[in-house]
């Protein structure tokens, strides 16, 4: 999932959502505060995926919301079935999906709620929460193992 | 193509129609709205070009004047030239989107016909719906005839879309007075007038989808400021195009407009400032003043009420020894607005004239030439004493006992 | 064609958000959920609106912006009109062909809570689906005004608790029944009317479609679980949704012209309102013996409706 390199990343990170922009004075804002989403030409954008897009800087994709989270879904790709529902579901956009295939959250965006955990069918989840500081490896290796299924 | 709609040299049109013809002249777009007395006629006229094939524009009639605004917005962050009109209470329920649309920075051209708001209900002309409006961020424009509502009409869009300016503008006519009284108006002919005003040129255009664009974020206290200051800078910045216009639409037509309109002021002893219909009024009046009394009058119209010609104002009235502002509006437990305006411009010059405030013609009382003289003469009298021998804030025109507060201390 | 029939989740994956992240919705929010989903089953252009609530002050915080489209906010109430005034102008420009690209398609979307759409919003929604624009409206119905800390609204269901709608000794929260919003626009002879489910994704999609398709004014009510307000926990969200359409105090039907109603989804097995009911803080309250009789009263209201609901749909009238 790592291999994912987001053409915005080198945005990304720098703007914390709640700590703001650099805060410009009143000759810089934007004129009747309104917000382009993209740098260049945006023409057919819904057919470029987010890699390939130009944001601009005023793109919420380019800030993140990553300290909202106190525990984290961390996806273990060798269990996935590549079903979406954790696409369909999530409401923070952070689901890293291409070519049908789930490649990993996108960390910067999610705010740790568990729906992708929740709705997730596999046996064991392919996502599970762990604690924020807790490194990849260590919970991919923390990993349950298949549970029976519980008699009714 | 738009079919050809025949105009005389000289019509005779009210100020309903004339606006009306201004919208189809300028190929207006998109009309979005709301049906309400005196400013009704407005809006119908467009409706009935476009159904006529006069205009190849939209007109949307729409559940209330809020939402004639609203749809005015969608509209104009849409890209094309957008107008609508209204008076009164409709101007009241439009009073929370007008805010939105300046703030927005949207060319929208609002023609209002002035009356009176409730309660008790009335639908005669006065101001207070434009003075509703003065902090809305719009640029406030008065008509005084029928014919200035045709004209500034044409100059409004030119304003408005200025890429400099991008703000809505109002062009402002006395209800009923100037609406529905019929006037020799000279007409541009179609060609001319759609030159004059020229095609709009979009900014931030929602229908431009290599560019999407977000309007109406939310700012709090860490943005919300520089982006207020920043409106009210193009607000002040407009003031030279505003003459630019007026410049150009003289050379056009040989109608000469200013932000403040003087007349018979070169050597002007008193003076009544005013807005809307009352200055022709008290132009006659301080012409007959001069012949029969000897009185120099003058009279100080303001054409621009926002941006509020404060420098101008200055420089026309700084000359004279006493000036009575006139407000048409009920002034709420203050001193009326428009005196409070005027009298500040005036502290920061040397002379300091003396200034008081009537409050006249509310709900369509008549303001007539008598009641005008009689302002001069008492103007007179404070000019001769050299201090100001009645009532700061005077009703005028009032039946009853009568009805005035404060008194100078100067003197 | 920038409509494509979703077969299944994987394909429906491929198609790129342009709803982004980093917008400061509350973890969990369905809302989300469904614009994503309104913006992924199309490729056409947008130009949405949204009325003052939770999305719009979560997703157009100056100086940033979550949207990949066109997007206007202007007031609480007026986000049908605003949107419609841009179809309009739309119209117009592409007559006189002043648009940068005439021929692209575009679509014409609202947003509001359940407040701006079922309270103050209203007439001016009513006005513009009246006047048969071209747009869809959707109405993230949440059953309060969740963004100023949760207030009643017309669509807030009897017995549940708000901030102005308050259970206590001598209160089991909201008193009177949630207004019938489907009912009203359907009246309005809109020609798709539907409610729809986050849970039912496959439904929810091609109720979207098949509104975004239909020429003139389209209006869905979508069920959208608020977990600060309805008090769960925020991973539940999709199973509260399952619930409230399973127990059928939510039930997913499409009404067309007006009156040709075909239910969209009927539980195998029916569930009793009180395990919805139970999953929420909001109607804690009402399992207190002496409110046994409400939860009685929403169960009765939930069986009339549903087989007011079939009725309609065999007679169709």
């Amino acid at each position: 999932m790592q291999d994912l390199k987001l053409k915005a990343n080198e945005n990304r990170g720098l703007h914390q959502l709640e700590a703001g922009f650099d805060l410009l004075g009143w000759d810089e804002v934007t004129q009747g505060s309104v917000l382009p989403s993209f740098e260049g030409d945006a023409t057919g954008i819904a057919g470029l995926k987010a890699e390939e897009r130009d944001y601009s800087h005023h793109n919420s994709y380019t800030a993140t919301v990553a300290s909202w989270r106190v525990k984290k879904p961390v996806f273990n790709i060798d269990v996935c079935i590549d079903c979406q529902n954790c696409w369909v579901w999530c409401p923070d956009s952070s689901i890293l999906s291409r070519d049908k295939q789930m490649l990993g959250i996108d960390y910067d965006h999610c705010k740790g709620c568990e729906v992708c955990v929740e709705v997730c069918p596999t046996n064991p989840k392919s996502l599970l929460m762990f604690s924020e500081q807790e490194d990849l490896e260590t919970a991919l290796s923390q990993w349950p193992e298949k549970k029976k299924k519980e008699k009714k | 193509m738009a079919v050809k709609y025949d105009l005389n040299e000289r019509e005779v049109w009210d100020g309903n129609f004339a606006a009306s013809q201004a919208l189809r002249q300028a190929q207006v777009d998109v009309v979005v709205a709301y049906p309400i007395t005196p400013s009704t006629p407005i809006v119908e006229n467009y409706g009935s070009y476009v159904a006529n094939g006069y205009i190849d524009g939209e007109f949307v009639m729409v559940e209330s004047e809020h939402a004639a605004m609203s749809g005015c917005i969608g509209a104009s962050a849409s890209g094309g030239r957008v107008s609508t009109a209204t008076s009164s209470q409709g101007f009241a329920l439009m009073a929370e989107v007008l805010y939105q649309a300046s703030g927005m920075r949207l060319p929208i051209v609002l023609n209002v016909v002035n009356r009176a708001l409730a309660s008790p209900l009335n639908v005669r002309g006065d101001h207070a719906d434009m003075y509703l409006g003065r902090d809305s961020g719009w640029i406030q424009m008065g008509a005084f005839n029928a014919q200035e509502a045709y004209d500034l009409a044409l100059c409004a869009f030119k304003i408005a879309e200025n890429h400099d300016v991008r703000l809505p503008v109002m062009v402002h006519q006395d209800g009923f007075i100037t609406s529905h009284t019929a006037q020799n108006v000279y007409p541009l002919t179609d060609e001319a007038a759609y030159n004059f005003v020229g095609d709009i040129v979009p900014v931030d255009d929602m229908l431009d989808f290599s560019r999407p664009v977000t309007y109406g974020a939310q700012t709090e206290e860490d943005w919300h400021f520089e982006h207020k200051a920043k409106q009210h800078k193009a607000l002040m910045d407009s003031r030279p195009i505003i003459d630019e216009v007026y410049a150009e639409f003289e050379k056009l037509t040989g109608r000469k407009y200013n932000r403040v309109e003087s007349y018979d002021m070169e050597d002007a002893e008193v003076v009544i400032v005013g807005l809307g219909t009352t200055v022709e009024t008290a132009r006659v009046a301080a012409k007959e003043l001069r012949e029969e009394k000897g009185i120099k009058a003058g009279v100080v119209a303001i054409r621009c009420f926002r941006p509020f010609p404060f420098d101008q104002v200055r420089d026309a009235l700084e000359g004279a020894k006493a000036v009575a502002v006139t407000d048409r509006s009920s002034p709420g437990g203050a001193m009326g607005a428009f005196y409070n305006e005027v009298a500040a411009a005036l502290y920061t010059t040397e002379s300091r004239p003396l200034v008081t405030n009537f409050i006249y013609g509310l709900g369509g009382r008549d303001f007539s030439i008598e009641e005008a003289k009689r302002i001069f003469i008492e103007q007179k009298a404070h000019a001769d004493a050299g201090h100001i021998t009645t009532d700061i804030q005077q009703f005028s025109g009032l039946r009853g006992p009568h009805l005035g507060y404060f008194q100078t201390k100067r003197g | 064609m920038a409509i494509t029939s979703i077969k299944n989740l994987k394909e429906f994956s491929t198609n790129n958000d342009r709803f982004e992240g980093a917008h400061t919705l509350c973890p969990g929010c369905a809302h989300s959920m469904i614009v994503r989903e309104l913006m992924n089953c199309t490729d056409d252009n947008l130009v949405i609106s949204a009325n003052t609530g939770c999305l719009e002050v979560s997703t157009a915080v100056y100086p940033f912006t979550s949207w990949d489209t066109s997007w206007i906010h202007i007031g609480f109430e007026n986000a049908a009109t605003a949107v419609t005034g841009s179809e309009v102008m739309h119209k117009v420009r592409k007559k006189k062909g002043t648009l940068k690209d005439n021929d692209a398609p575009v679509k014409f979307v609202a947003f509001g809570g359940d407040g701006s759409t079922f309270d103050i919003g209203f007439q001016w929604l009513s006005g513009a689906m009246e006047r048969g624009h071209d747009f869809t409206y959707i109405c993230l119905d949440n059953e309060n005004y969740a963004n100023t800390g949760g207030q009643r609204s017309s669509a807030t269901p009897i017995g549940a608790t708000t901030s102005t709608a308050q259970a206590g000794t001598h209160s089991y929260g909201k008193k009177e029944k949630k207004k019938d919003i489907v009912s009203i626009m359907a009246a309005h002879g809109s020609p798709y009317v539907a409610q729809l489910s986050p849970n039912k994704w496959k439904m929810m999609a091609k109720g979207f479609q098949k509104a975004l398709e239909t020429e003139g004014p389209c209006f869905i009510n979508t069920v959208s679980p608020c977990c600060t307000e309805w008090k769960f926990d925020p991973k539940d969200t999709i199973a509260i949704t399952d619930l409230a359409t399973d127990s059928l105090i939510f039930p997913m039907y499409e009404i067309i012209d007006g009156h040709e109603l075909n239910i969209l989804y009927r539980p195998k097995n029916i569930l009793k309102v009180e395990d919805y009911l139970g999953a929420q803080g909001r109607y804690k309250h009402l399992f207190k013996p002496e409110y046994k009789h409400i939860i009685e009263k929403i169960q009765s209201d939930i069986d009339a409706d549903w087989a007011r609901l079939q009725r309609r749909e065999e007679a169709r009238v």
